[in-house]
């Protein structure tokens, strides 16, 4: 469920755990945190507690009223629920609130599928475990299902759900009541100043003459029995004996206080995971700024065996503290709560490259057996997750590079078909907006990026007019280079300053090597034809390939870096989620 | 009633990758920011940040209705003997936060591109501004374009955006393959 296709070194040389400052773990599960998220697995993870409540429970019990119970399932990649949680037994109510409560991680780039279902508790197992109970013997109340993002998205938090009988997708008339249940969701940590450093360190001895130093940090806490819990790491420098790395954030409660004794290590980074300590050295939060207040370094120092004390060899280099600042974070889910919105937009690539869309070895050809094409995947795998964080969910839709019906070629139609407006309704919408507008105009081309990118932007400045609390997320699904680069850097930069992300999937088996220009992960700041800049990178490129387990892992990749784009455009700004 | 000027809070943020003859600035950056001859305000000089310096420093200044561009310097000190030197400039015009996309009394960040003396690209500007006064709901094109500074063009293609084309002077004696870095 963690989706660890991606590749092990790439992974292991990105920052893990002091980047997204909202990145949080609850104490007991540092370590595990670590592991998984230094094998490669972005993305914002934050724990979250799930509590439950019901009303209006089916009165099982003769003489008396239900013992109930709640059990959740998660849903596997192969669609089948594995149970994972019990609550306590409440005895005697139809109205009951439980006190178990149970933690998830939230992952914000895939959609995590919840099952929850209510059982009475039959009375001769009163005294057993709740963990032994064996469900097939107790009496069936009801189900309910749902997404996690569905709760999270919700202004307080709390998700109320009809229970149904477990052969019924959705409530009928004819099912008989079963009563609702609710579901509250918590983030783990409440308190959240965060501290901010940029560290660097000088002279840093190479290990030998032939290999180059990539040298990286690992924050750990200690914690009582000298035993050190790893807190975060930085990303690896190439080749660098002085290197300063990107700005570490680090919750102080997550680590305890500022007095809690860190270890900064510095390790020469090795492909084969055996990576060499170069040095370290034993500071607190506390220290580190004390360090960046006086702009001096720390010398590090090695271990070593010889000796009977813990003799340490100290080294010429030094490790300092280029900026130390603290304030408090708000995380991606307080924004969820105060109200903000993610708006996804749609468009999709009409040119000629793609096919006749009535033959198979198109792109764009819809399979009668129901087989998505690669455009409808990418529409689909993005879409599901973001719906959720859109209240209306009416989503702008449109295409390029065709020909409607007797008119020129257009390079921002409405895939709706409509002249007025351009929204559908639901992922739903654009799906059906896109199978009929396949028939009903001519693909040609170029590829042109400029229109569609304008257009969003527009919506996105009369949005931000409004002081709407709205964060744009446009999918723009191409099968080709696009011809008019430079007026797309122009429109790119000119929406750089805007609360606007862009993902570009390429589908195909076209060269995209030159639409990776355009996100600055791999490339330049972007720059326009009259020597302004981009502010900010708002472009991620991803090409679109299918990975022979069925299931997708790069859409995921895209998805991840969404929360953090959103958090460093409102921070920048100084917008508050309770603004 | 439309007033005569405008305040513009303008912060220079930061600079990057700034060179003098191929060698990186080693200190003591600085950025004027100019409205016309008279209109200047300089930031501090940052002694530490070399070739990526940052100030940080906020300018309020007053912006006459009829402006078109802002123009940024950046200068070094040469050590104590208080030399500047110009490292790179970048024009700002005004349409690029009037009449764009953010609100104008938003805060807007932007970036520009810094070209040196002789007009080879020297590194990049970052810069946050706002204005303090919206301009009073003028719904004529006219009072705005008039607001503005801008000559009322006419618009090609349908399109409302009076862009403003920045040239970049070619200089006699220049070899002419070195115009790009």
């Amino acid at each position: 469920m963690m989706g660890n296709c991606c590749s092990d070194v790439d992974g292991g040389m990105t920052a893990v755990g002091g980047t997204a400052p909202s990145t949080s773990a609850a104490n007991q599960n540092d370590a595990a945190d670590w592991y998984f998220k230094s094998r490669g697995m972005q993305g914002l993870f934050s724990q979250i507690e799930l509590s439950f409540s019901a009303t209006n429970l089916r009165d099982r019990d003769v003489f008396s009223k239900s013992d109930p119970m709640v059990v959740v399932y998660i849903q596997e990649r192969d669609g089948a629920f594995t149970e994972v949680f019990r609550t306590e037994v409440v005895l005697n109510s139809l109205n009951p609130t439980w006190i178990t409560k149970y933690t998830i991680t939230y992952q914000f780039e895939i959609v995590q599928i919840l099952l929850f279902r209510v059982f009475d508790v039959d009375t001769q197992f009163h005294n057993v475990a709740v963990k032994m109970l064996k469900l097939e013997e107790q009496q069936y109340l009801g189900e309910a299902s749902c997404a996690l993002s569905e709760i999270v998205s919700k202004p307080n938090r709390s998700l109320t759900l009809d229970l149904v009988q477990r052969e019924e997708s959705v409530p009928s008339i004819h099912s008989q009541h079963r009563g609702k249940l609710t579901v509250h969701a918590e983030e783990c940590f409440s308190s959240k100043t965060t501290a901010e450093m940029t560290l660097k360190c000088l002279n840093l001895e190479s290990k030998d003459l032939f290999s180059k130093t990539d040298p990286f940090l690992v924050i750990s806490k200690v914690v009582e029995n000298g035993i050190s819990i790893p807190v975060c790491k930085t990303e690896v420098l190439k080749n660098d004996l002085n290197p300063t790395w990107k700005s570490v954030f680090l919750n102080i409660e997550q680590i305890g206080s500022k007095d809690i004794p860190l270890v900064i290590e510095c390790f020469d980074f090795n492909s084969n995971g055996k990576h060499e300590l170069i040095g370290k050295v034993h500071k607190s939060l506390a220290d580190l700024e004390k360090l960046h207040s006086a702009r001096e370094g720390e010398n590090l120092f090695l271990p070593t065996l010889v000796g009977h004390d813990n003799q340490h060899k100290v080294l010429k280099s030094k490790l300092f503290v280029e900026k130390y600042s603290e304030t408090v974070q708000y995380t991606f889910l307080d924004y969820l709560a105060g109200g903000f919105e993610l708006n996804f937009m749609v468009a999709v690539d009409f040119t000629a490259s793609n096919g006749n869309p009535r033959l198979p070895d198109s792109l764009h050809y819809i399979d009668p057996s129901g087989r998505l094409n690669a455009y409808q995947k990418a529409i689909y795998e993005v879409g599901e997750v973001l719906q959720f964080y859109d209240a209306d969910k009416r989503f702008p839709a449109w295409g390029f590079g065709a020909r409607p019906i007797d008119g020129p070629v257009s390079h921002c139609f409405n895939l709706n078909g409509s002249s007025n407006y351009c929204e559908v309704e639901g992922i739903r919408g654009i799906m059906m907006a896109y199978t009929s507008a396949l028939f009903n105009v001519s693909l040609a081309g170029p590829t042109l990026f400029g229109h569609v990118i304008n257009r969003a932007a527009m919506i996105a400045s009369q949005s931000l007019a409004h002081d709407a609390k709205k964060y744009f997320v446009l999918l723009i699904i191409t099968d080709g280079v696009i011809t008019d680069l430079q007026e797309t850097k122009d429109a790119l930069v000119k929406a750089s300053d805007l609360p606007l992300s862009i993902l570009i999937v390429g589908v195909g088996g076209a060269d995209f090597k030159e639409m990776e220009i355009l996100d600055a992960d791999k490339g330049e700041r972007l720059e326009s034809s009259t020597g302004r800049v981009a502010s900010r990178d708002i472009v991620q490129f991803v090409p679109f390939r299918d990975v022979q387990n069925g299931r997708t892992c790069v859409v995921q990749s895209l998805l991840a870096e969404l929360p953090t784009q959103f958090l460093t455009y409102m921070r920048s700004r100084d917008i508050k989620p309770n603004s | 009633m439309e007033t005569e000027s405008r305040t513009l809070e303008i912060t220079i943020l930061s600079a990057e990758d700034l060179r003098i003859g191929n060698k990186p600035v080693k200190k003591n950056a600085f950025v004027i920011v100019s409205i016309d001859s008279f209109n200047n305000k300089a930031t501090k000089i940052d002694r530490y940040g070399g070739s990526y310096p940052s100030w940080n420093d906020k300018l309020v200044m007053d912006m006459p209705m009829q402006t078109s561009f802002i123009t940024l310097q950046v200068k070094y000190c040469k050590g104590s003997s208080g030399g500047e030197k110009p490292v790179g400039f970048a024009r700002i015009p005004v349409t690029d936060f009037i009449g764009g996309y953010s609100p104008e009394t938003c805060l807007q960040y932007l970036s520009y591109r810094l070209r040196d003396p002789k007009g080879l690209k020297n590194g990049i500007i970052n810069i946050c501004l706002r204005l303090k006064e919206a301009l009073h709901g003028c719904s004529s094109q006219a009072a705005a374009a008039s607001a503005s500074g801008i000559g009322l063009g006419i618009p090609i293609d349908g399109r409302r955006d009076l862009g403003v084309v920045t040239g970049i002077p070619i200089w006699s004696g220049y070899p002419s393959n070195s115009l790009s870095r």
